[in-house]
């Protein structure tokens, strides 16, 4: 057995692919370099950051109409309108123009003319998938940074098990999956912390994201904000606890940390038991 | 209590232990950037002017010594390293025809315990409980939360861009 573990900067964060097989070094970096390149694309397509891409076009299309859309961006897109529907809209990808209200993703042409808190915020109700595309029945800030990281990781997976890697670990700056016979130890760290451990599990064959406001806080107009919005209220979540999720599926993972926060309980229940997901909260202990 | 739904305190426990991860050598990033390849170290030579010139154009600050660069028939490889409040973060990059090809982290390390110890957030939960500890040995293997921020890294590659633009093409 060989092993490789490399790190490239994709997806907003040091993404990891740790992977072991009895192949040559030479094919375990060939095959790191091909699930690299699948992370590669989701980021090109989905990156809120960038003007350029798919995520960004498909922003500024004009309601009504409908856009042609890349197959991975149509996966995520029917995945997230799936959770969002079971979920009652606890997960909504469409809080991207509150982020960048909150500086906490650029601003682009478009949102820049928003007024400050529009009266009624397009939501994934505003979303139709159709055989030929997408179309938006308002405008739409579709943001998929909370549920496109643990599709790229995913696909990541996929790609090493095709090029038959026996043992994977990809992990997108916590969004992290394994892949292969045997356990493996994943480490939660503190919510409160950047470094500190808080508790450690072993996965087998399944995937852990986590959610928490530590690390994205700031101050907007006197007040706190965070990444995590809750699409109800469109305020963030002030809560010190972090919730991570073990599922199948890194995608799933991702986005249910979402309903874990924001749904009410019964809502979340029904959705981890329909999901055969686990959710594990962690609360700083404070005098 | 629901098996799908966990609670669980989580007591802030200090490590002294900074934690570091090796993914590549400076020799297996070139191996693997410019295969086949021989690559020649070149000196790395800024004035005073450079200097400024390259902390100008990028917003960043330039560390004397940090940056090293081969350069191989098929383009520059570079390795430099960016300091982030948390991490020290040192990297690989490929430039080709004044383009970046490849990005490859050769070494992550986060900050020593006593500078995470004096961080402001700390004073509230400092030896209040232990319990939750958990060892973790060296390296960051499979850790969830508190997402690492490529931030820093996307800074270090703006400034070699600059450095490259101002120091290197065209010399």
């Amino acid at each position: 057995m060989n092993q490789v573990r490399r790190a490239r900067p994709l997806l907003g964060t040091l993404t990891q692919i740790s992977v072991a097989a009895p192949l040559a070094p030479v094919d375990l970096h060939a095959a790191v370099d091909a699930a690299f390149g699948e992370i590669a694309v989701v980021h090109a397509l989905m990156s809120w950051h960038d003007a350029d891409s798919e995520l960004s076009r498909l922003n500024r299309c004009a309601p009504g109409g409908i856009a042609r859309v890349h197959a991975h961006t149509r996966a995520v897109l029917d995945a997230a309108l799936r959770i969002a529907r079971l979920s009652d809209g606890a997960f909504d990808p469409c809080t991207g123009a509150t982020l960048a209200r909150w500086g906490l993703l650029p601003r682009h042409a478009p949102s820049r003319q928003l007024p400050p808190r529009p009266p009624q915020r397009a939501s994934w109700r505003d979303i139709e998938l159709t055989d030929e595309g997408v179309r938006f029945h308002r405008p739409v800030s579709l943001d998929l940074g909370g549920i496109a990281k643990g599709y790229a990781v995913d696909l990541a997976v996929q790609r090493l098990l095709q090029l038959g890697i026996r043992e994977i670990v990809v992990n997108a700056g916590g969004d992290l999956r394994v892949a292969g016979t045997g356990e493996h130890t994943a480490v939660i760290r503190h919510p409160c912390s950047a470094h500190a451990p808080a508790h450690s599990l072993r996965l087998h064959n399944e995937a852990l994201a986590t959610s928490s406001a530590f690390g994205s806080e700031r101050q907007v107009h006197g007040g706190a904000v965070c990444a995590l919005v809750d699409p109800a209220t469109d305020r963030a979540y002030a809560g010190r606890d972090s919730v991570s999720v073990r599922a199948a599926t890194c995608m799933t993972a991702d986005a249910l940390t979402k309903v874990a926060l924001f749904g009410s309980s019964a809502v979340a229940a029904a959705v981890f038991e329909a999901c055969r997901a686990q959710c594990i909260r962690l609360e700083p202990v404070v005098n | 209590m629901n098996p799908r739904f966990l609670v669980l305190p989580a007591a802030l426990v200090i490590s002294h232990d900074a934690q570091a991860m090796v993914y590549l050598s400076v020799e297996q990033a070139q191996a693997l950037m410019f295969p086949g390849q021989t690559l020649v170290p070149v000196p790395v030579v800024l004035s005073a002017a450079d200097l400024a010139a390259i902390e100008k154009d990028c917003g960043v600050p330039v560390y004397p010594g940090s940056l090293a660069a081969w350069k191989a028939p098929g383009g520059y490889f570079f390795t430099d390293s960016v300091i982030g409040k948390h991490d020290l973060i040192r990297y690989a990059v490929a430039i080709d025809d004044g383009r970046i090809r490849e990005v490859e982290i050769l070494e992550y390390r986060e900050a020593y315990g006593g500078e995470v110890r004096n961080s402001r957030w700390l004073h509230q939960f400092v030896g209040l409980q232990h319990g939750a500890s958990v060892k973790v040995g060296r390296g960051i293997q499979n850790i969830s939360g508190a997402t690492l921020s490529s931030q820093h890294v996307t800074d270090g590659i703006r400034r070699l861009l600059a450095t490259y633009a101002i120091a290197f093409a065209g010399r």
